[in-house]
This record gives C-alpha cells, sequence and structure tokens, in this order.
C-alpha cells in the first residue's frame, strides 16, 4: 500500500507533462503541416527535415539535448520545462502527419468543388477541407495523446519526479521490488482508459456532426 | 413434387432451411438434381440462391434439412463432425463469384496445391494433371504467371481448372460471371458450356438468362426464401407460371 | 570546424554503441515476432479462456510504458530471486514488448486476408491447419510486413532507453562522453544523427512499401 502512495504522489506532473506537450504538437503541428503541403520548395524542404528528424530521433535523445545541451548564457532548462519542450516538438511532428493523413484523406473532389465555386484556395482549405480533416484525424490523434501518457515517462530520465522515477526511487530504497513496478504499471493502464474511454465519446460525437 | 430416390440423383436437398436471427432466408427447400444434369438458379436478389448454393456444401450450415450429395448424406441439427463435412465438400467443386484464388501462388501451383495437400498426390503428378485442365480452360501458356497478372476471365477459368482438379461430382457455380464485364463473361460461360457438354453434373446460380435458357436442362426459379417454379427453361421462360417468375423474367429480359 | 575532429574522435565509440543497439533490436524482433504470432492466434481462439488471457497480455504489455517494462525485468526481478544481466533484462523486456504489439498488427494482417480464401479452402477440402500454414499466414505476414518494419523502427528507438538500465549502447555511450567532455550538445548531436540515418531512410522504405501494398491488394481483390 505504501507503495502505491509512492507512485501516485507522481501522476500530477505525469498528466501535466502529457497534457502541456499534447497542446504543443497539436497546436505546433498545424504550421508544420502547411509547410508540408507549401507550394514553396524551400519551406517544404525544410519542414520535412525537421518532421523527419523530430520522428526519427528517439524521443529521449531529443529530452537529453534539450535539457543537458541546451544552455544559452546562465539559462538552461528546468527539467520539467525541458520534458514539456522536448515531448510538444516531438508531438507536433506526428501530429503534422496525423494532419497530413487527414487532408489527404478528404476526396480531392472536394478540393475540386471548392476552385469550381470560386473559392479560393485558402478559403478551400480552411472552410472545407480543414474542418473534414481534423475529423478524420481524431481518432490517431487520441491513440497519440494515449500514448504520449506513456512517453511522458521519459522525463524521469532526466530527473522529473513522475511516476517513474518515484517507482525507480522506490524501488531502490525501499526494496518495493516487483510490486512497485507492477504497481506502476496498472497506474499508466488506470491513467490510459478513462481517455480511451472519453477518446471514443468524443469520436461518436463528431461522426454524428460530420458524417462522412 | 414426387420424392424420388434414384440412385441416379447427384444431388438432393430435403426440407433445407436457413435463417440468420430473425430473417428467414429460405424455409424448408426439397430439391433433386439428377447426375449429368445442368440446373440454372435464377431469381430476385435477396431471393436466397447463394446461400442455398452455399448450404449444399456446408460453407453455409443449414437450420435445417438433410444434404445428399452422391450418397454422401448430412443431417443439419445434429452434430456433425469435421470430417464428415471435409467428406461431402469432397463430392462438390465451388466456384465463386469473386474467384478466391491465391494471389501468392502462381496459377500452376493454385490448381495444383489442394491436390498435393487432400488428394496427396505427388508433385509431378499434380502439376501435370493441372496443365492438362490449364489447356482445357484455354490457359496453358498462363501456368507459371500469378493471378494478379491474369484478367478477371482468365482467373475465373483458373478457379473452374482449381475446383476440377479434385475430380468433383458435382461443380457449384456462383454468379461466376457477375463479377465480369460481359465480353469477359463469354470466355467464362464458353468453358462452363464444355463442361455441360461433356456430362457435368452442374448447379448453376445466375443471372446470365441465355445461359439459363440455352444450356441447363432445368431452370429453378427462387424468390422469397422458396422455390416458386422449376422445369423446362424454354418453358419457363417462354410461359411462366408463377406471377412472381412474370415479374421477375419481365425485368430481367424486357430491358 | 572543431566540432568535427571531435566527432571522429568520438565515433568509434559511438559505433560500438550503435551496434550494441541493434543487436538489442535484433534479437528482441527474432524472438518477440513468434509469441506475438502465437498470441495473434490465440485471439481468435475458440475457447474463450484463450481469448481472455491472449487479450489480457497483450493489453499489459501495450500499456506499460517501455521504461517500466525494462526496469521491472532489471531492477524488480531480483526481488524475486532472478537477476538477470542487463544486456539479458533488456533483451527479454523489448521482446515482450514486440510480442505485444505485433501480436495486433500480425492479428490485423491475418484478419485482412478475404474470407474467400478460407472458403476456398474449405471447398477444396484443405484442412483448416494446412490453410492456416498455406495460404492466410503467407498473405496476412505480407500484409502486415509494413507495419511490422514500422515498428522495427519504433523497437529500436526504444533501444536508446537501455540506458536506464545501464546497457551500454548508442545513447549511454554518448551520454557518457558527455558528462566526461561537458560537450553534451555536440555528441547528443552526434548520436541523434546516427539514430536518424537508420529510422529515416527506414521509414521511407516503410512509406514504399505501404504504397506498392495498398496499390497490390486493389489490384488483386
Amino acid at each position: 500500500m505504501e507503495h502505491l502512495q509512492a507512485v501516485i504522489l507522481g501522476v500530477p506532473l505525469t498528466l501535466l507533462i502529457t497534457f502541456s506537450s499534447l497542446l504543443i504538437g497539436a497546436v505546433g503541428g498545424v504550421p508544420l503541416v502547411l509547410g508540408l503541403r507549401s507550394r514553396q520548395i524551400v519551406l517544404q524542404v525544410i519542414c520535412r527535415t525537421l518532421v523527419d528528424l523530430l520522428r526519427g530521433i528517439p524521443a529521449v535523445v531529443w529530452l537529453f539535448v534539450i535539457y543537458f545541451g541546451v544552455s544559452i548564457g546562465a539559462f538552461q532548462f528546468e527539467a520539467t520545462t525541458a520534458a514539456i519542450v522536448g515531448l510538444g516538438l516531438v508531438s507536433a511532428a506526428y501530429m503534422a502527419e496525423i494532419y497530413r493523413g487527414g487532408i489527404s484523406a478528404v476526396h480531392s473532389g472536394q478540393w475540386e468543388a471548392g476552385s469550381a465555386l470560386g473559392v479560393g484556395r485558402w478559403a478551400t482549405f480552411s472552410r472545407i477541407i480543414g474542418p473534414q480533416a481534423f475529423r478524420v484525424s481524431v481518432p490517431s490523434m487520441t491513440s497519440y495523446g494515449i500514448s504520449l501518457i506513456k512517453d511522458s515517462s521519459l522525463a524521469s530520465t532526466i530527473g522529473v519526479t513522475e511516476i517513474v522515477f518515484l517507482t525507480t526511487q522506490d524501488a531502490r530504497s525501499n526494496a518495493g521490488g516487483l510490486t512497485v513496478y507492477i504497481i506502476a504499471a496498472l497506474v499508466y493502464l488506470a491513467l490510459s482508459i478513462p481517455l480511451a474511454l472519453l477518446a471514443r465519446r468524443v469520436d461518436s460525437v463528431l461522426r454524428k456532426k460530420v458524417s462522412r | 413434387m414426387a420424392v424420388s430416390t434414384l440412385p441416379k440423383q447427384m444431388v438432393s436437398l430435403r426440407g433445407v432451411s436457413k435463417s440468420y436471427g430473425d430473417k428467414v432466408v429460405f424455409r424448408s427447400v426439397d430439391l433433386d438434381v439428377a447426375a449429368g444434369e445442368v440446373t440454372a438458379m435464377i431469381g430476385p436478389s435477396g431471393a436466397g440462391k447463394s446461400t442455398l448454393l452455399r448450404c449444399i456444401n456446408m460453407l453455409e450450415h443449414p437450420d435445417a434439412g438433410e444434404i445428399t450429395i452422391g450418397g454422401k448424406t448430412i443431417a443439419a441439427g445434429k452434430s456433425t463432425s469435421l470430417k464428415e463435412i471435409e467428406a461431402l465438400r469432397r463430392k462438390a467443386g465451388m466456384v465463386f463469384q469473386h474467384f478466391n484464388l491465391f494471389p501468392h501462388m502462381s496459377v500452376l501451383q493454385n490448381v495444383s496445391f489442394a491436390q498435393q495437400r487432400v488428394l496427396k498426390r505427388s508433385k509431378a503428378e499434380a502439376d501435370k494433371r493441372s496443365r492438362a485442365l490449364l489447356d482445357r480452360v484455354g490457359l496453358a501458356d498462363f501456368a507459371d504467371s500469378y493471378p494478379a497478372r491474369c484478367s478477371g476471365g482468365q482467373q475465373q477459368r483458373i478457379a473452374i481448372a482449381r475446383a476440377l482438379a479434385m475430380d468433383p461430382e458435382v461443380m457449384l457455380f456462383d454468379e461466376p460471371t457477375s463479377a465480369l464485364d460481359p465480353e469477359v463473361g463469354l470466355e467464362v460461360l464458353a468453358v462452363m458450356k464444355e463442361l455441360a457438354k461433356e456430362g457435368m453434373t452442374m448447379i448453376v446460380v445466375t443471372h446470365e438468362m441465355a445461359f439459363a435458357r440455352d444450356v441447363s436442362d432445368r431452370l429453378v426459379v427462387m424468390a422469397d426464401g422458396a422455390i416458386i417454379e422449376q422445369g423446362d427453361p424454354h418453358k419457363i421462360m417462354s410461359d411462366p407460371e408463377h406471377p412472381r417468375t412474370k415479374l421477375f423474367l419481365r425485368a430481367v429480359v424486357g430491358r | 570546424m572543431n566540432f568535427l575532429s571531435d566527432w571522429s574522435t568520438w565515433f568509434p565509440t559511438l559505433l560500438d554503441g550503435l551496434s550494441l543497439s541493434l543487436q538489442i533490436t535484433a534479437i528482441s524482433l527474432i524472438a518477440g515476432l513468434p509469441i506475438g504470432l502465437l498470441l495473434a492466434l490465440m485471439a481468435s481462439s475458440r475457447l474463450q479462456v484463450v481469448r481472455v488471457t491472449s487479450v489480457a497480455l497483450v493489453e499489459i504489455g501495450r500499456g506499460a510504458p517501455t521504461l517500466v517494462v525494462l526496469q521491472l525485468f532489471y531492477f524488480g526481478l531480483p526481488s524475486a530471486g532472478i537477476t538477470l544481466s542487463s544486456f539479458v533484462a533488456a533483451c527479454v523486456a523489448l521482446a515482450l514488448t514486440t510480442a505485444a504489439y505485433t501480436s495486433e498488427i500480425l492479428r490485423a494482417g491475418l484478419q485482412a486476408v478475404p474470407s474467400g480464401e478460407t472458403e476456398a479452402c474449405q471447398t477444396l477440402g484443405v484442412s483448416p491447419l494446412d490453410t492456416l500454414r498455406f495460404v492466410i499466414l503467407p498473405q496476412g505476414l505480407r500484409i502486415a510486413l509494413p507495419a511490422l518494419m514500422g515498428f522495427a523502427i519504433i523497437i529500436f528507438q526504444a533501444t536508446s532507453l537501455c540506458f536506464t538500465i545501464a546497457v551500454p549502447e548508442l545513447l549511454s555511450q554518448a551520454y557518457s562522453i558527455g558528462s566526461s567532455t561537458f560537450n553534451y550538445l555536440s555528441v547528443l548531436a552526434l548520436a541523434g544523427l546516427m539514430y536518424a540515418v537508420i529510422t529515416i531512410p527506414a521509414s521511407w522504405l516503410v512509406g514504399g512499401m505501404e504504397k506498392k501494398m495498398s496499390r497490390h491488394l486493389a489490384h488483386v481483390h
């Protein structure tokens, strides 16, 4: 029981990191996907490279780079901030790919309908394609969000006292052994299940609103 | 209709019923097909033709009734072992609407595979038979291609060769030309006509009215979960008795 | 170009680490895939006990963070009287993670084989085991291949977590160079590029395979 108490103290930080980096990702993914679809080759190449590097290099390496590597004058990132920024950047790259998939899932006839009606490219995108693409992206976004709960555990490697950090500490100091790790795994399951249920709910509501 | 027990009956169904939940597909159907006879089954979609055909070789398990193929009987409702079902299936070859070839095997392997695994023929034996059958359906040159490289009509002829390779006593065709362009369907129908001429017992669910009229020995009309009329194809086509048949024929022939 | 001379000094050490990362990846995949296939087949069993067991194992394996699984096998098991070397613990933990994730991929692949294929086998009298072995598995595996490759990239990235259990793989080599030279940014950049050199081309390959696969499936079925 005292093991559960030790582990559960990490839940607030785990949730803070998860939701903050998800938010950064969801917002940051928008300019990235616009860049990926841009007609300007330079912009396109820059965004492509950025997305590929963010996804291709393990997230924990990004956390290390930001936490240990970045020092501007006397400024250094505090551990929790570094974790949020790092996971936020990686999330933005994944979100950009999810958005891109959503946009290409919208039937090309919608673009044609837009231009046939004399609606400009940008207006077609923001008013016609965007909302439909968002709707298609929601299931992937939520399942990414659920996996982000687990990925937030990477913050423990740079000393953020979230669930896994406290678990390891407990295992070492209080001889928690196997039990404390199993408790930690169960806590993660307990955190993901409500989010999964919520995701299903949101999806069915959106499905009714924008039935495709 | 008198119940015929002549030994030359190749297929007979007695009181076969099938429903999915509350929805009755067909109820208490009797059907007899003599050896060497070609029976065409027509009727509006949703009449239960395909399901009935699939019950004959137990791809669908009927809820009630008895099915006999070549003297081997299976009664619905009783627990039947997979062995018995396999013995029944062995007697019937089946050709599907969507061919269901094995895309990862060459054409030759498609035809030889079951011969080797089921009939325990050696590879050489099986391949020899396969090549002969492929020649018969006009595809000797395609033995080493893959199904994806073949047209729909060619794929369906391969499927026919694959079924024939198991030496079935009866061939079941489930809308064999429905997924094909009309012109391409003709090559498949030609193979089927040839097969009929050679005396193969055949049950064909089809929308091809010309085939039903000119090739089949007997026409069976199904509608609303029952056989409503059966007999000489020319007679039924020109002078249907049942009003439902009239309606159906007017819709398909009169266009 | 000062950093270039640093990089060339560090490169051999990092390369040793990378080779260890790749070994762990290979062992995890080779050991995990058969278990994943077994779990996938169990998930479609007729016996409810077997199905439930499979689903439970898969959900636990996918629900727990990889870090927790790794540390459980290295720091947790000794309390149950089993002590594994860090390398073995890493391989076991990642193999089981592989099994849990790939079982879902394989299950989806097997289910994507059209039911007509099974029906064709039934009408030809082919036994269920032969149907699975010669018809469903070859096609299901081919359908699952791009997703499996994608997962291989993920598990390769996950080997970077093994530094937490003292496996001297790529990231821990980089970290230890960083902590002795205090030149974290430079050495981590090099390590990151070494990961990227493998993962980015691999993901292009996966993308190409997916495209080819969807064309192929559209053509056949």
